[in-house]
């Protein structure tokens, strides 16, 4: 080891102190700095994945759609599932109908689905029922919808698709549709939950005199993350259809998703900064103290640079300590997240915020090394110059001036 | 006739005051050469100190130059031979007090890049050799004001220097433990064929040295 790198671990660590108060300070600050930052980027990434995957949930990795309602949707179906990139291709029907319960009505967005379908997404997210249940004479409710209609699991509502319209303009009885409610889901997307209702595809035909046709194609991808790549190749050799990939749906929230945690970087990253100029700070003072010391390594033959990697490096080894305890305080703070939030909850009287308002059972959370490879850089720089500030105006005195000043 | 070890000539320093430059050394010359001791006298503020800056290279003076040996490279600078052709002995011992007695001796040898295991057996010997082998490891906190100029002795002549430069080494010790000192420094400095410059304001001590100077006005002149 270099002298000055056990010199160094000397003065910061004094032998027989369990705790050197300018070490164990500078550290903590540090730590925490870098723990806040983490900690926030960390939980904005579940937040953000945790949305994106509902977003592709409930809209699928790429919609397909044509000009007019698919003619052969089961053939092209077929066609485009053979496809490399696609991992499963599925028919839907959607349209809105009139809801009603008694005296209570409202705008059902209706959506024809598979039942049988393993993959269906909607069963990730029942609330309340059961989704295998879902037959011709079942429907499942966004909780939003079921509330204004107030209707329960196993209750029955009427629906009024427009093609009954149609037969009502022919002079035909227009005769409603009764359901009986199977299933409620909640999402977490208020214009889902507020409008979706789920029949079998079949039903859905039916009512809407759709005959063999479909309004569109919902597909699985197998790499979702290159849903924009996928798309356009699909579009390329499909050019009579429209291939929406997840990222056009809420576009604006998964950017303003994206815009608030780059804010949140740098409003977090100025504790760190902070932190860092406390180090600064207090190496200052430190160097002044020890310029004595400063002018007896030159008179023993220390270069500047040495002296200079001295005082750098104690920064530099507060900001590694400290960003390997950020580290460790980030992935502690982040395993008791919900303990921590019920506290919370429990001290200013809130409620269950994460489930009321974002359906979320736990606080998400998503892991990106480059979060922690930006953080720890930006520490370990920031550390690095707080030292080297006062380890250069050290380096620079004479020793005469040294020895004399201190 | 011995090596020269230690040659300054037309040494001028002055500090700056608020009534203009104030002359410390005006016209310094001093051979020293090896095995030889040399005392300088003066009274507080003649420019002792100041002298042994400009002696050892801790300071730049106005005119004048200095020579110094180090070894293998012959009379060179003093900031060239830090450490090497020249080692320093302080009053305050200006030991690092978060190193051992050991780690302060080895840290003078690690610096002029003796290997470690090197520098620690070369500064356990001479911590032995000044009495202080069974401290070795007792921080600076953890010895008498005697004791820790024994380790700033050890420190000054691990990387054996052609010339040993102390600046009143005994003006924080007692009067038993300054003799002590003395015989120590005179002795350990004479078995290493080094040379001593010492700076010190006691007339008994000065007397010890084999030629006596006074610094006042500026000038050296013979005792």
């Amino acid at each position: 080891m270099p002298w000055f790198l056990h010199l160094a671990l000397r003065q910061l660590f004094p032998p027989g102190k369990r705790f050197p108060a300018f070490a164990t300070v500078s550290i903590l600050g540090v730590g925490l700095g870098v723990a806040s930052l983490l900690v926030v980027q960390t939980v904005m990434n579940g937040f953000g994945e945790e949305h994106r995957l509902r977003i592709r949930e409930s809209f699928g990795d790429c919609q397909v759609t044509g000009a007019a309602t698919l003619e052969q949707p089961e053939a092209l179906a077929k066609r485009l599932a053979a496809r490399p990139e696609v991992a499963s291709a599925a028919l839907y029907a959607e349209g809105p109908a009139l809801a009603r319960q008694g005296d209570f009505s409202g705008i059902a967005q209706v959506r024809g689905i598979d039942p049988a379908d393993p993959n269906q997404p909607a069963r990730k997210y029942v609330h309340g029922g059961t989704f295998d249940d879902l037959d011709d004479g079942r429907i499942i409710l966004g909780v939003g919808l079921a509330r204004a209609l107030r209707v329960r699991v196993g209750d029955r509502l009427e629906i009024w698709s427009p093609a009954m319209a149609e037969r009502a303009e022919k002079g035909k009885a227009p005769l409603p549709a009764e359901f009986e409610v199977s299933a409620v889901i909640l999402t977490g997307f208020a214009e889902v939950d507020n409008a979706a209702a789920l029949i079998p595809l079949r039903r859905f035909r039916e009512l809407w005199n759709l005959g063999p046709r479909a309004h569109g194609l919902t597909l699985r991808l197998k790499d979702p993350a290159r849903a924009v790549e996928t798309a356009g190749l699909l579009r390329a050799s499909n050019p009579g259809l429209r291939f929406r990939p997840w990222q056009d749906f809420k576009k604006d929230f998964l950017e303003a998703i994206r815009f608030e945690k780059t804010m949140l970087f740098f409003l977090m990253f100025i504790i760190t900064l902070v932190a860092s100029f406390s180090i600064g700070s207090t190496l200052f003072s430190a160097v002044i103290r020890r310029s004595r010391e400063v002018g007896v390594l030159a008179s023993l033959g220390a270069a500047r640079l040495q002296v200079v990697a001295l005082f750098g490096l104690q920064g530099l080894l507060i900001g590694a300590l400290g960003t390997f305890l950020g580290f460790v305080l980030t992935w502690t703070i982040l395993a008791f997240r919900d303990a921590i939030l019920s506290g919370i909850n429990a001290c200013f009287g809130d409620g269950d915020m994460m489930a009321n308002i974002y359906q979320f059972s736990k606080v998400p959370l998503h892991y990106d090394a480059s979060d922690f490879v930006i953080a720890a850089a930006f520490t370990l720089l920031t550390t690095a110059i707080a030292g080297l500030v006062p380890a250069l105006w050290a380096a620079g005195r004479k020793p005469s001036e040294a020895m004399r000043d201190a | 006739m011995p090596d020269l070890v230690l040659q300054a000539r037309g040494l001028a320093k002055s500090f700056a005051s608020p009534a203009g430059p104030l002359p410390v050394l005006t016209d310094v010359s001093l051979e020293v050469f090896a095995g030889e001791s040399v005392s300088i006298r003066g009274s507080s503020g003649s420019g002792k100190t100041t002298l042994l800056q400009q002696l050892g290279g801790l300071d730049q003076p106005d005119a004048g130059e200095v020579r110094i040996l180090a070894p293998g490279a012959g009379l060179v600078a003093p900031r060239t031979s830090l450490g090497r052709g020249v080692g320093f002995v302080f009053q305050n011992y200006q030991l690092m007090p978060e190193l051992t007695a050991l780690e302060n001796v080895a840290l003078a040898a690690r610096i002029a890049g003796t290997p470690e295991l090197s520098a620690d057996a070369a500064a356990r010997a001479l911590l032995t050799q000044v009495g202080l082998g069974t401290r070795l490891e007792h921080l600076p906190a953890k010895l008498s004001g005697g004791e820790c100029q024994r380790v700033a002795i050890a420190r000054a002549l691990v990387n054996r220097p052609s010339v040993i430069l102390a600046d009143e080494p005994t003006g924080n010790l007692d009067e038993r433990t300054g003799v002590e000192i003395m015989d120590l420094l005179l002795g350990v400095v004479a078995d290493r064929g080094a040379a001593l410059v010492l700076v010190t304001h006691s007339r008994e001590f000065a007397e010890r040295a084999g030629r006596r100077l006074v610094l006042s006005g500026g000038v050296l002149s013979p005792a």
